[in-house]
């Protein structure tokens, strides 16, 4: 698998916010064993997902100069049950950024209703090796080049109606 | 990759604690983005791992009738990485029930030195929902290194 768990940036905003859809196909291997008889999105992966949405944020916040890594992830709930062919949004949100580390929150969201959150998202920073490679991916993985200019009908909460 | 994040178990209690081993090794799939040139065993994986032998620890003390789902993470705090070659020792000690949920307390260690700290809780659901009991039940014989192994091959 690749591990990467955002397949499209649809916002974000420097310092502030950051919106992403993750889908998840029947086809992703860890569907397979998870579980044999009722495959379910792992919910650790949806804590993943909102930890990249989360760190993406940062590093785009900061012009890619800083990478950064999660040390502490609080009051986190979960949704055990979500099967393939879900797709969700993702919303992270920095709520305090200094140089040395942020503090943010995120949520993922499957048809408008709340199924994961995070209260307390920390991410310490470190010095971006090559920032231009990291904006290179950023850009790469999540669609950023093509980013609509915020069309209402391009967003996928609209496109299932 | 295969979602199996527990390689060996190598102790526990029924309702109280198991013990287990995680090894990350280069091949894994998940280290070619997290990160490039920079590999580590995600986060959120060493809660997986924890996680997972948590539902090993209900699977086994219920004669393999009931397993877990990661329902809630209090708090996780990470205190360094586990790199490709580590061998990571994992803990996991039922703590009491909350609001129907299982309560635990999870260390995730390399050389004795502790790499992550999970509280989370889970819920109990009927393993045949979800696996063949009877595969499960292998599949901790081989976790433990029973049968089908020889003993003179151990």
């Amino acid at each position: 698998m690749r591990f990467l768990f955002f397949d499209r940036v649809l916002e974000a905003e420097a310092g502030k916010r950051i919106r992403a859809v993750k889908t998840f196909p029947l086809s992703e291997p860890f569907l397979a064993g998870h579980y044999a008889r009722a495959p379910r999105v792992p919910g650790t992966l949806l804590l993943e997902a909102m930890c990249q949405a989360a760190g993406w944020l940062v590093l785009y916040s900061y012009g890619y100069e800083v990478a950064c890594v999660i040390s502490l992830a609080e009051n986190v709930r979960l949704a055990p049950g979500l099967r393939p062919g879900a797709a969700v949004e993702i919303a992270g949100e920095i709520l305090d950024t200094n140089k040395r580390a942020t503090l943010a929150r995120a949520r993922v969201e499957e048809r408008g209703e709340v199924i994961a959150s995070a209260e307390r998202l920390i991410f310490p920073h470190f010095p971006s090796a090559n920032p231009a490679e990291l904006e290179r991916r950023f850009r790469a993985y999540g669609w950023l080049d093509g980013l609509p200019a915020q069309e209402p009908s391009r967003q996928p909460a609209e496109e299932k109606g | 990759m295969r979602y199996l994040l527990v390689d060996r178990v190598t102790g526990w209690e029924a309702g109280r604690f198991m013990e287990g081993v995680k090894n990350v090794t280069l091949s894994e799939d998940f280290l070619e983005h997290h990160f490039p040139r920079f590999p580590v065993m995600p986060g959120s994986l060493l809660v997986e791992a924890l996680a997972q032998l948590a539902g090993w620890l209900e699977g086994a003390g219920t004669g393999f009738k009931s397993w877990l789902l990661l329902e809630r993470v209090r708090s996780v705090k990470y205190y360094g990485f586990a790199l490709p070659g580590d061998q990571v020792a994992l803990r996991v000690e039922a703590a009491g029930e909350e609001e129907g949920l299982r309560l635990f307390k999870g260390v995730a260690a390399v050389e004795g030195k502790r790499r992550a700290v999970a509280d989370f809780a889970a819920r109990a659901v009927a393993l045949a929902d979800y696996e063949d009991p009877e595969e499960q039940r292998a599949r901790f014989r081989v976790l433990r290194r029973e049968a089908p192994f020889p003993e003179a091959m151990q």
